[in-house]
């Protein structure tokens, strides 16, 4: 069948929005870079990542905390991470009793512990179950970061988190697609910076390499 | 697991980092020349998806007009949407179910994502096999007229080659998402077992996931453009009919 050709605009019209928006995560390049830097030193510690989001950035958030538990890169080291909205139960049981805002804090509250680290995504920065477990977190002492768009909402007025990366675009999808870059940029830094932070350990002969598979 | 102080396989994506990484550990690192390193990195990045997802809209802005219509015809006669995925890509597949279900504009339509039912998924990885979880899933829920997107950064999951297998036999219309060579997907769509696939130009499975959510992005708006051609004007919708 033949496209029409309304249909054929349709899409060009669309790539043709993305063209440059892709680029402009370079802009905000060394601010993620010092996040990572904080974040290996947190994981060096023990710290564990918790990630959250609603809707479409939920599934960020579940993405998130894969990339860390199981690593696409064969051989490096898999390192904590759990998203809050993955679990129906909790997320409904919190939201039918204390309220929707509350869904994230109260995971934050209980899962916790001083040397982890909170993420939050939404796409225009206004989310108030975001900002509330990002102030759950920040009043806990976790290192708190945030992936917003557009002008980055509530989330880049206030002190709402130690850093906040913002896709600056107005359309919601273009906004994902630079957060996904992000934060796959994000879990690669992490591990450099990880490594750079290594204890001096002995060899151990047996495992030499192993770590370097394609 | 080896080795903290190796960079795995990342000293192939960073290897300035990698080159220095001993020598800055050892020394305590040198703080501003790695931070701008990294920054300079990610820019990197930045730069390779944006060209990446050019070459993605040169290729394949003709077939993603046609995979839209097809599917806005499916949808608009009473189909439905499911969505599949491992991993990383099963994140997607809830992305791109929930941008149909619970749009930010346009019409809302029934779209799953497979992966959504845990008790569903690890009873049929655990009776019968991992193999089966998305296929078992269209046996029992699709009907003919439905839709199928499967995405896969290597084309090669054994769980989509069976899905796209059974959406078929089911007479569902079939899409895949690939990267690197299009894997096994790519032997499916040869041999007329997958109506759209569209392969993302790449090895790297975090570009090609970034491209495929451009590409899924893309989709949506032009079946949402689609079913807002078909429906017409707001005013003579019910003169029309769907």
């Amino acid at each position: 069948m033949a496209v029409t050709s309304s249909t054929r605009h349709a899409v060009a019209a669309a790539f043709g929005r993305r063209h440059d928006a892709g680029r402009r995560l370079a802009e905000d390049a060394e601010g993620i870079a010092r996040a990572c830097r904080d974040m290996a030193a947190r994981f060096r510690r023990g710290g564990k990542l918790i990630v959250f989001g609603n809707g479409g950035a939920g599934t960020d958030a579940s993405h998130i905390a894969v990339e860390f538990m199981h690593p696409v890169v064969v051989g490096t080291r898999a390192l904590p991470a759990l998203a809050l909205s993955n679990d129906a139960a909790t997320l409904t049981g919190v939201a039918a009793g204390a309220g929707f805002e509350e869904v994230f804090a109260h995971q934050v509250r209980h899962w916790a512990e001083p040397d982890d680290m909170a993420l939050g995504v939404s796409p225009d920065g206004e989310c108030a179950n975001v900002l509330r477990g990002l102030a759950q977190a920040r009043e806990l002492g976790l290192f708190t970061m945030a992936l917003a768009g557009g002008d980055g909402g509530a989330l880049a007025r206030g002190p709402a988190a130690d850093h906040v990366l913002v896709a600056r675009c107005g359309d919601p999808a273009v906004v994902k697609e630079i957060h996904v870059t992000a934060y796959h940029v994000l879990w690669e830094l992490v591990h450099v910076f990880f490594a750079r932070t290594a204890p001096a350990a002995p060899a151990e002969p047996g495992l030499a390499g192993r770590g370097v598979a394609g | 697991m080896t080795g903290d102080s190796s960079l795995g396989g990342l000293d192939r994506l960073y290897p300035f980092l990698a080159a220095g990484a001993a020598v800055d550990a050892a020394a305590g690192g040198h703080d501003a020349a790695v931070l701008a390193d990294a920054a300079w990195s990610a820019g990197t990045k930045a730069a390779e998806i944006a060209e990446l997802r050019d070459q993605v809209a040169a290729r394949y802005a003709e077939p993603l007009a046609a995979c839209a219509e097809a599917v806005a015809g499916r949808l608009a006669d009473g189909g439905r949407l499911f969505t599949f995925g491992n991993g990383g890509s099963s994140t997607d597949a809830q992305d791109l179910a929930t941008a149909f279900l619970h749009p930010r504009y346009g019409r809302p339509l029934p779209a799953l994502a497979l992966t959504t039912d845990v008790a569903v998924v690890t009873a049929l990885s655990n009776d019968v096999g991992f193999e089966v979880v998305f296929a078992r899933q269209l046996a029992a829920l699709g009907r003919p007229g439905d839709v199928a997107v499967g995405l896969s950064t290597s084309g090669g999951s054994a769980n989509l080659a069976a899905a796209f297998e059974e959406a078929g036999r089911g007479g569902m219309l079939t899409v895949g998402l690939a990267g690197h060579q299009g894997g096994r997907l790519a032997e499916l769509a040869a041999a007329g077992l997958l109506d759209h696939l569209f392969v993302v130009p790449s090895s790297s499975v975090h570009r090609i996931q970034e491209a495929q959510t451009t590409i899924y992005h893309v989709l949506w708006e032009a079946v949402q453009h689609v079913l807002a051609v078909r429906a017409g004007p707001p005013g003579r919708r019910l003169a029309q009919g769907p």
